[in-house]
């Protein structure tokens, strides 16, 4: 929690702005993720490799997602659930950037 | 496997086929070939269903390879389209006994006439529980391969992967299972079979339909192409008069690794269950955003991996077991209808015994209580909905409206 003194000799309290994130580390946690639990032994993905060429179904990225709510706190809601946020793990890690501020 | 009791004794097919529009005839000899060599490294498509005497656990049982006879490869003509329909129907129909049969056969047409002319459709039909419908694929995959590379395919083993975890764990979430189904349906669901007496023959339709806007990923997510079927069951419903307690519809899950085939015998799904009701369907876009939400919860409940276990405690019997565990299967249903989407067919299959390959699809036989199911799948850049029901329990028109409703609702336009 922060606390600013406004003056008056009140203090506001304020939440804590959530810990910014570097797109790179995200993008490889999601990686190492993928390949440790959605892909087959032997055929691992890259950070760009496009999910649906790699054959990750609807399940596959819904585990992604819920990964990304359990390790970063957000759940990605379905208006955001658009080609360019979803298609790899660095696009999911460019959204979480977004979302969160860049570093 | 098990019928419902008025219907044990009718001859109700539990096959699937997988149809194949290759761009010139097929050669038999060479399918004929590539199973017999297939059957030098694995007997499964020549076993035999078998249960020992006087109980036991059901399996399947292959003597020693010179004992095997290859499962039988038909050849057939079809002058129009119409004519290729019904004999894709007849393979459907024509129920497969793997205790006495081996568990799957092929049938190849070449087409003349009025029809899609010149063609070769290779159907491969099996019953269900020896594999899954990407097991299908993977046998065609690999049969292909077989007979073109002489023989060898470094792909085919028979290795299992087993569920690490001990008996007592597994048979403890097994019942976790269970007792999940059991709190699904507070009223029995309905089925368009509800008011059949005795079941009447499979049929199927298939349409083509070019993509809508590729852009539009959300569409390609099964909470929304099964939110799109969802309203299209509910027009059935509205005409129908059927009461509006909630829709409960098994969703199949892939459970193979991605980026490589996989396994292709066995059973590789498990199951999540959908419920919603017809009115739900209003808004498709909200019915989807729910339907995904209760995916979600599905799978952080450990719920999906739960019934994934317990699919295999019940080895070739799931639907009896269920009639037996569910309250709401007491009057004779067990869900409202099928839908899945089969996804991409895979790279492999781009060539099939020296053809190229035009498109592919899946029919699998409903059981007469739903009596019909809706399923996706994507070929050589088409989309295919298929419609399968029991004469009876649809009409014909009922399946062309249901496939008219799911192209217009998920922005296709028909190419066949």
């Amino acid at each position: 929690m922060l606390t600013s003194d406004t003056g008056d000799g009140s203090v506001t309290r304020m939440p804590l702005p959530p810990p910014r994130i570097d797109a790179e580390e995200v993008a490889g946690v999601l990686t190492a993720f993928v390949n440790a639990n959605v892909m087959a032994r032997g055929r691992p993905i890259q950070p760009d490799d496009d999910f649906e060429s790699a054959g990750v179904d609807s399940m596959g990225l819904l585990k992604v997602l819920l990964f990304v709510e359990s390790e970063f706190g957000l759940w990605m809601p379905d208006e955001d659930l658009v080609e360019e946020n979803v298609m790899s793990p660095r696009a999911i890690a460019n959204y979480l950037c977004r979302r969160r501020g860049p570093s | 496997m098990a019928m419902h009791a008025p219907w044990k004794r009718a001859g109700q097919s539990n096959n699937t086929v997988m149809v194949v529009h290759c761009d010139g005839p097929l050669a038999v000899d060479r399918i004929r070939r590539a199973l017999d060599l297939f059957l030098d490294a694995c007997p499964w498509p020549a076993s035999r269903l078998r249960r020992p005497f006087p109980w036991g656990k059901l399996h399947w049982a292959a003597g020693p390879r010179a004992t095997l006879t290859p499962p039988p490869v038909r050849q057939a003509a079809a002058t129009s389209t119409r004519e290729l329909e019904r004999l894709i129907e007849a393979e459907i129909n024509a129920a497969i006994d793997p205790h006495r049969e081996p568990p799957l056969r092929m049938l190849v047409i070449d087409t003349t006439g009025n029809g899609p002319r010149g063609q070769g459709v290779l159907v491969l039909t099996w019953f269900h529980p020896l594999m899954d419908p990407r097991g299908g694929q993977n046998l065609l995959a690999r049969l292909s391969t077989l007979e073109t590379n002489g023989g060898h395919d470094a792909s085919l083993s028979r290795e299992v992967t087993r569920d690490p975890r001990p008996f007592r764990e597994r048979g403890r979430i097994a019942r976790t299972s269970l007792a999940y189904m059991k709190s699904l349906a507070p009223v029995p669901p309905v089925s368009p079979g509800a008011a059949l007496t005795t079941p009447g023959a499979v049929r199927y339709r298939q349409v083509s339909f070019d993509e809508g806007d590729p852009r539009l990923r959300q569409t390609r997510d099964i909470s929304w192409r099964l939110a799109v079927v969802g309203k299209a069951m509910a027009e059935l419903w509205r005409r129908r008069g059927l009461p509006d307690v909630p829709f409960l519809l098994p969703i199949s899950v892939d459970l193979r690794p991605k980026g490589e085939p996989g396994a292709t015998f066995g059973n590789l799904l498990a199951f999540h269950f959908a419920r919603f009701t017809p009115s739900d369907t209003a808004d498709v876009p909200a019915l989807a955003r729910a339907l995904r939400q209760q995916m979600a919860d599905a799978v952080r409940d450990g719920q999906i991996d739960a019934n994934a276990v317990a699919m295999e405690f019940l080895h070739y019997r799931p639907l009896r077991t269920m009639l037996r565990a569910l309250p709401w299967t007491a009057g004779g249903e067990i869900f409202s209808f099928n839908c899945a989407d089969l996804g991409e067919f895979p790279p492999a299959l781009a060539r099939c015994f020296g053809r190229a390959v035009l498109n592919a699809y899946h029919v699998p036989a409903v059981p007469p209580r739903p009596g019909v199911g809706v399923f996706f799948n994507r070929c050589a850049g088409r989309n295919n909905v298929v419609v399968s029901w029991v004469d009876g329990a649809v009409s014909e028109e009922d399946a062309s409206r249901l496939v008219d409703a799911v192209g217009e609702g998920m922005g296709w336009a028909s190419t066949s």
